[in-house]
């Protein structure tokens, strides 16, 4: 358990605006197991922030929600992402990009 | 109405929420019961990954806070581990602080016990002392039994007055303090007995005989505590007194700083003083206290008016008939006045007091250049942390995280500094204590931790934390992670502000560092003044031998005689080279004034001629090594009976003859509302300093000691090589006279010496404060250099390999601290003009500005900061160019 790597503050919304531009309309437990899935279980979503999380995401208008019925007809609400959201992400990804040169720089420097 | 639309939203939300997630539980119980996980089991483990969010999620503040603890706990856990690997910082920001803190405490912890601290008893809140005029606090007896017998505005009212008593049988004396109380005493304040019985109003009436309450403190340490002592006896002045209690535990009278063996009853003062010596019935003698117990529902307002009122029957009662008509009518018109008394009574002069405040100040002084050190070593560990802090920055962490990491480090440290503090105040407390306490006044303050002074402590250092805390985590905090990372963790913080904010640290150390030194060479310059000061006489090689002959019950005609014998004994003693008797001996801190008027020459106009009066044995002059100017000593032959004679010092020669000379010329003293008999004066002698080493000399009397009408009480003065080897001998020559003389002995230097106590004190502490200003200033400035330098190690290096001396590169260092240093010192020049004016009264011989003293602190300062500076400076000078290049 311990193993697993919760993800970090900050990226989780890259991750899940990520997820949502690649596989359009998911839930909140489709978007979990979407994430570990595909980090081959190296990155595990705290469930616990999820949720609020896609509510904040949703208020800024990246996302849109909407309830609907799973493939079981259980009532869950799904997300997909904005015009707005897109380029969100693009900025997500900018950043992220910078932050992982400088972090690899700062690790190559002893 | 939008804040009810934000309430409801927001329960909408967080329904919306919770729907969600049961849909997320369930979803994920299925899936795991899917890998073959027993159903209830797989609940569980869904709301378990869930977290606390699931598991609270109607109380998210509850969440909130978990949070915030857990965080901080992992903020401790950081900070401590980064302690751990700099140890020497940790070390040097603590032990720094803690010096700072304790010396703080132990300050505070005196100054609570002489004025802030309440009594042990009840509702110290209730009580009030009397007073007249300004600050007159001692009344006679009469006036106490008028308020004892008359008054209605307390609920209870009591006195007292303090003594000394010796205690011995005979021989050597041994003197302990002790309280005469009324016999409301103990009822008004509620204190009772831990042992037997306290004094009450039975005890307390004229005729009494002698009963004695112990103080507990005195009981414990004089009778081991030994419950028995109830009905034994105590000899008080040679006269036996009952023993009839023993005071309840904490209590050691009313008066601060005092610590009194044991209590006795005012009516006992007769068998003490003997019924022609009593002061009970002594109008004109002032010698008790007198506190009331304000009543229920009673306010100060309503108290002094009905004392104003209750006044005039009081005084009118009790005027002194023998003094002068015009002192009559004062007297009348005096008005009783309160003031809330919690704390009883001080027994610590006023001076004394103001001493302790003057320190109080000198050591917040140090405490905030201790501060300043510490937030500089922070500043630069900040700046070795610039990589981190961008780092966590850049994963997403809050700048009011950050800060709230450099904080907790910050109350870390003030934490474990107050912790050792509270350690070096208590040691400290007790050395100071010890140091305002002398032979002749011994001082009792508990010192012993309590709630205030911890919260005090508490106070002080939070309030450190964040002076020097604040500061660096705002810095800190402002990293801006992209250029953090471009720079890879070199010369991040170049970015001047961080240099700017350091150097300004260090100049309000170095001006902080000026106003204490300056303040501690004026202080030492006082006590180098009056221990050097020519007081008109020689205090080395003399012995006092303070004698009571009252004991002895010689007859008076004997004691006259007796104080000559024992005189002649001693002066035939080997190793005597002179010996004399007297009154007073100068600096005891006793007064013996009387108005003169000198025949044939009329008082200038508003003058009154008040004059010091000594009674002294022939012998006295030669003993003391002050000079005769002019006319005769006395001889053993100025003795009752014989034509009344005087001598007077050159300032009462000046002063009412000028260039005549003064010998054969008559003056008499005020006496009641008449004059007393001729007295002519036969010699002139040098001046010499009268009660203090510190008062100017004034004008002089000295009578023969044989014509004084008392001599119970003779003070002997003995001058040899080293008199303090003839104590056994001298001790033996009185035996043989009597042996039921007391006598006491004190070398007449540490008379002196004891003068100058609070000199001493005021010395001693402010020169260790300020050197220990001065290093901590010093430190500091040598820490921004060093910094500054390891950080300019590639520029120096390039400016080398171009050809730069070293002694350019050294003069380059050296000229950065010279503009702190500069700076700092206009600064605190100007800031010690303004602290040393309100020092101006503790001052002796020296003025508030003086140029020498402000030059010496001045040049001291900028010693410490030219090696402080210079080592730095050395380093940079020897910056090897390609090691430096190498590094880029």
């Amino acid at each position: 358990m311990k193993a697993k790597n919760d993800i970090l503050q900050g990226t989780l919304v890259l991750l899940v605006l990520r997820s949502l531009a690649s596989r359009g309309k998911m839930h909140g437990y489709a978007i979990t197991n979407h994430i570990q899935q595909v980090s081959s279980d190296l990155l595990r979503v705290e469930e616990g922030s999820l949720y609020p999380a896609l509510h904040r995401m949703t208020q800024d208008g990246w996302l849109r929600a909407e309830w609907g019925k799973t493939e079981k007809n259980r009532e869950a609400r799904f997300y997909s992402i904005t015009a707005e959201g897109r380029r969100q992400l693009e900025r997500e990804e900018a950043s992220w990009a910078r932050l992982q040169s400088g972090v690899r720089k700062v690790l190559r420097y002893t | 109405m939008n804040r009810l639309l934000n309430l409801f939203r927001r329960t909408k939300v967080s329904r919306e929420i919770s729907r969600e997630m049961d849909f997320h539980i369930s979803e994920r119980t299925e899936q795991l019961i899917a890998q073959g996980i027993p159903r209830e089991h797989a609940e569980r483990r869904a709301r378990r990954q869930f977290g606390a969010y699931a598991l609270h999620k109607e109380d998210a503040w509850m969440t909130n806070l978990i949070g915030w603890i857990e965080s901080l706990a992992a903020d401790v856990r950081y900070a401590l581990r980064g302690f751990a690997k700099s140890p020497a910082f940790a070390a040097a920001a603590i032990l720094s602080l803690a010096l700072g803190i304790g010396a703080n405490t132990a300050i505070f912890s005196l100054i609570d016990a002489v004025e802030l601290r309440s009594l042990p008893v009840q509702h110290p809140e209730q009580l009030q002392i009397l007073r007249t005029g300004k600050e007159t606090i001692s009344f006679s007896n009469p006036v106490w039994e008028q308020v004892r017998d008359h008054q209605d505005m307390f609920s209870g009212a009591m006195a007292f007055g303090y003594s000394h008593f010796n205690i011995a049988p005979g021989g050597e004396s041994r003197y302990v303090d002790a309280d005469w109380v009324s016999g409301s005493y103990f009822s008004t304040l509620g204190v009772g007995a831990a042992v037997g019985r306290t004094i009450s109003a039975g005890d307390d009436r004229r005729g009494c005989a002698g009963t004695a309450v112990l103080s507990y403190s005195w009981w414990q340490k004089e009778y081991g505590a030994d419950r028995r002592v109830v009905g034994r006896t105590i000899s008080v002045e040679g006269h036996p007194f009952e023993i009839i209690g023993v005071s309840q535990a904490g209590f050691s009278g009313v008066t601060v700083g005092r610590s009194p063996a044991f209590f006795v009853p005012i009516c006992s003062e007769t068998i003490v003083r003997g019924a022609a010596g009593s002061g009970l019935d002594r109008r004109s003698w002032s010698w008790l206290r007198i506190f009331g117990r304000m009543k229920a529902g009673m306010d100060i307002a309503q108290v002094k008016a009905r004392l104003a009122v209750f006044s005039p029957q009081v005084f009118e009662a009790t005027i002194p008939q023998n003094s002068k008509v015009e002192q009559q009518d004062d007297y009348r018109k005096r008005v009783l006045n309160s003031d809330p008394a919690p704390g009883g009574a001080a027994a610590l002069n006023e001076q004394m007091t103001q001493a302790l405040w003057i320190l109080m100040a000198a050591v917040g002084l140090v405490l905030l250049i201790a501060c300043a050190n510490v937030a500089n070593l922070m500043l630069a560990r900040a700046a070795g942390r610039a990589r981190e802090m961008a780092v966590r920055m850049a994963l997403g962490a809050g700048r009011a995280r950050l800060i709230r990491q450099t904080l907790t480090e910050s109350f870390l440290l003030a934490t474990a500094s107050a912790a050792l503090g509270l350690v070096i105040a208590q040691w400290g407390a007790r050395l100071l204590t010890a140091m305002i306490s002398t032979q002749s006044n011994a001082v009792w303050l508990d010192v012993a931790p309590n709630p205030r002074m911890l919260a005090f402590t508490t106070a002080v250092a939070t309030a450190t934390g964040v002076l020097f805390g604040l500061l660096p985590a705002w810095r800190s905090s402002r990293v801006a992670p992209i250029a953090a990372m471009k720079a890879q963790g070199r010369g991040v913080t170049s970015s001047g502000s961080r240099a700017h904010l350091a150097k300004a640290l260090v100049a309000a150390q170095v001006a902080l560092s000026m106003v204490l030194v300056a303040g501690a060479a004026l202080m030492l310059e006082t006590f180098r003044n009056l221990a050097t000061v020519d007081p008109g006489f020689h205090a080395e090689g003399v012995l006092l031998v303070n004698a009571d002959l009252r004991r002895a019950s010689f007859s008076k005609e004997r004691q006259a005689e007796v104080w000559r014998e024992l005189l002649t004994r001693v002066r035939v003693l080997p190793g005597v080279r002179a010996a004399s008797a007297a009154v007073l001996t100068p600096v005891g801190h006793t007064f013996w004034n009387d108005i003169v008027k000198i025949e044939d020459q009329p008082l200038r106009p508003g003058e009154e001629a008040v004059v010091d009066f000594n009674a002294i044995s022939e012998g006295y002059f030669e003993t003391l090594g002050t000079p005769l100017v002019a006319g005769r000593d006395f001889t053993a032959a100025d003795k009752e009976g014989a034509p009344k004679v005087a001598i007077v010092n050159q300032a009462m020669a000046r002063h009412f003859f000028g260039k005549a000379s003064p010998l054969g010329r008559i003056y008499r003293t005020e006496e009641g509302n008449g004059f007393s008999a001729p007295v002519t004066i036969v010699g002139v002698v040098g001046d010499a300093k009268y009660a203090s080493l510190r008062d100017e000399v004034s004008a002089a009397v000295y009578v023969p000691f044989g014509q004084q009408e008392s001599v119970a009480f003779p003070n002997f003065q003995i001058h040899g090589a080293s008199p303090v080897v003839l104590i056994p001998e001298i001790k033996e020559a009185f035996a043989q006279v009597s042996p039921e003389i007391s006598i006491q002995f004190v070398p007449f230097t540490l008379q002196l010496s004891d003068s100058l106590t609070r000199e001493r004190l005021l010395a001693t502490l402010s020169g260790f404060f300020g050197g220990l200003a001065l290093s901590l200033a010093g430190l500091g400035l040598y820490g921004v250099l060093s910094y500054n330098v390891e950080r300019r190690r590639n520029e120096i290096g390039v400016r080398m390999a171009l050809g730069a001396l070293q002694s350019r590169v050294l003069a380059m260092i050296l000229r950065e601290a010279s503009w702190l240093v500069f700076i700092g010192l206009g600064l605190g020049l100007a800031g010690t003009l303004a602290a040393t004016q309100l020092v101006a009264a503790f001052l002796y011989g020296v003025r508030p500005d003086d140029p020498p003293a402000l030059g010496t602190a001045a040049v001291v300062l900028a010693g410490v900061a030219a090696i402080a500076a210079y080592l730095p400076a050395r380093r940079a000078a020897g910056v090897d160019p390609m090691t430096a290049l190498r590094d880029e």
